[in-house]
């Protein structure tokens, strides 16, 4: 197992916007019993900008550090901004996620990902 | 970080300071080579040391002093029984190749070993456990084969802790004139251990899970015949395993012996009732918490939790900053954290894998340790679980 920065373990420890959001503009989940790792990503938009983005998760240290940090960036970018956002820009906010965390960690992206998607359909 | 709790202690234990006492003049003015004690008063200092070293081993487990073969470890042991054996038995007495059982939670260095075998042409069969975590004899019975030539199972497993009836399986392997090899790893200096009352031909054990250096174990070989040489070299070890003596090491795990066989007792009621104090204390205050395997035919030192909604990673990291130490289900060894395959093998799901851990108490740790760990985990979890 490759070893944590400090940065990863200092977030983890103490991850910011944990919770629900009551009229989410999209919601992402995830299940994935292989990996132990359950996950629901809330997105508030506001004429396709993020105005806030929580989550509630189970799982490992890389995947909860990695929400702490892409939800703590996420206000004020809009859809596209957020789309754009990729594992090696949070592994360089996390003062570098090993490689092998990336698939586990990516499960934040990817909810992110089906949030949006649930945005985009609702309003359609 | 001020203070550790060290709660690893299947994984490794520290060298006991009279044990590193013991070790230190074999590094500098005992530096000869035990080999050259026939012409050599130094020689036979370091040959002397050697031999009170075999002599305590010996007595920890109930040998004679000349079935005590020193390895580099637990690992070289098991590979070491497992070859040697197979390999020999097939070539020299079946004259085709031979097939040896094993069981599916066995420790890697037979798994490995076993499948090492497999590729080479021999046959084997992983005979499987369940929720209990102890092999059950009639399993191995039917697994044995007309050409059966070893059967391995640990003596306790080193991630669950549960206590295997190996003097059982011995009957049956010698029934077919199958030899029966333990690794006896975790438990050696933890519970009694007798070869001729376990009817074991072969076992292995580890100095460092006892107090003793890392890096020095030895093979217990009731028949010197039963096995292929390990290495080809100088003749030491009656001409099983060459290359020059490890002394220090050596004399490190003959004192860890004698000190782990005097405190055995003591320790045996000690640690069994500080691991069972902290389970209680830990199904007190956590919800969704269970053990893996057998509580009562286990090593006193262990205790594998399992507790609902976490996941073993974040928790242990996060016990890791609170200064308390413990596994995971295994040790992880590969780039991307695991499920213990032992603990997959008694029935757990990987999500129940993913959320156990490993407790592991030692003579180092204190009723103050285990009440600090009662303390503290707890709130862990309810952190993490906060998250959900």
């Amino acid at each position: 197992m490759d070893k944590y920065s400090r940065a990863t373990i200092r977030e983890f420890m103490n991850p910011s916007n944990i919770g629900e959001l009551e009229n989410p503009s999209g919601v992402g989940h995830i299940t994935d019993n292989t990996d132990a790792v359950e996950l629901t990503f809330y997105l508030a938009i506001n004429d396709s900008v993020i105005v806030d983005a929580r989550y509630r998760v189970a799982g490992c240290t890389a995947l909860i550090a990695t929400l702490s940090v892409l939800t703590r960036e996420l206000p004020g970018k809009t859809v596209e901004q957020a789309m754009a956002i990729d594992m090696a820009h949070l592994s360089q906010v996390l003062d570098s996620l090993p490689e092998s965390k990336w698939r586990c960690a990516g499960y934040a992206l990817q909810a992110m990902h089906m949030a949006i998607d649930d945005f985009k359909s609702r309003t359609a | 970080m001020e203070k550790i709790v060290y709660l690893d202690n299947a994984a490794t234990t520290p060298v006991d300071p009279a044990v590193m006492e013991e070790m230190r003049p074999y590094f500098t003015e005992r530096f000869a080579n035990p080999m050259t004690y026939t012409h050599s008063s130094s020689g036979d200092v370091a040959h002397a040391a050697l031999e009170e070293a075999r002599g305590r081993v010996a007595s920890l487990i109930g040998a004679k002093p000349d079935q005590i073969v020193f390895t580099s470890g637990g690992t070289e042991s098991d590979n070491w029984a497992l070859k040697g054996v197979t390999e020999k038995a097939s070539r020299e007495r079946l004259h085709r190749a031979g097939h040896m059982v094993t069981v599916e939670f066995e420790h890697h260095a037979i798994l490995h070993a076993a499948v090492a075998l497999q590729r080479q042409g021999y046959d084997v069969s992983f005979v499987k456990v369940g929720r209990s975590g102890i092999v059950d004899p009639d399993d191995v019975r039917h697994a044995m084969k007309p050409n059966t030539v070893l059967i391995s199972i640990m003596h306790g497993n080193n991630e669950i802790g549960t206590i295997q009836p190996v003097a059982e399986i011995a009957r049956i392997a010698h029934e077919h004139e199958a030899l029966m090899h333990t690794d006896a790893v975790q438990t050696a200096a933890h519970i009694p251990i007798d070869v001729e009352t376990m009817g074991v031909d072969l076992l292995s054990l580890s100095a460092h899970k006892f107090n003793g250096p890392k890096g020095v174990g030895i093979l217990y070989v009731r028949d010197h015949q039963s096995l292929y040489p390990l290495l080809d070299g100088g003749g030491q070890e009656w001409g099983l395993r060459g290359s020059t003596h490890n002394v220090s090491g050596i004399v490190g795990l003959g004192k860890a012996a004698q000190l782990g066989k005097q405190r055995l007792p003591g320790e045996l009621t000690r640690l069994t009732g500080l691991r069972n104090a902290l389970y209680e204390k830990l199904t007190s205050r956590i919800d969704r918490i269970s053990v893996n395997g057998d509580m009562k035919q286990r090593v006193p030192q262990n205790l594998n939790i399992r507790i609902d909604g976490i996941d073993n990673e974040p928790l242990l990291l996060a016990m890791n900053e609170a200064g308390i130490i413990a596994a995971g289900g295994s040790a992880c060894n590969t780039q991307e954290t695991v499920a213990s395959h032992v603990l997959t093998s008694i029935g757990c799901d990987l999500k129940e894998a993913k959320s156990s851990i490993r407790l592991s108490l030692g003579y180092g740790t204190t009723d103050k340790d285990i009440e600090y760990a009662a303390d503290v985990i707890p709130g862990l979890v309810r952190f993490l679980r906060s998250m959900r």
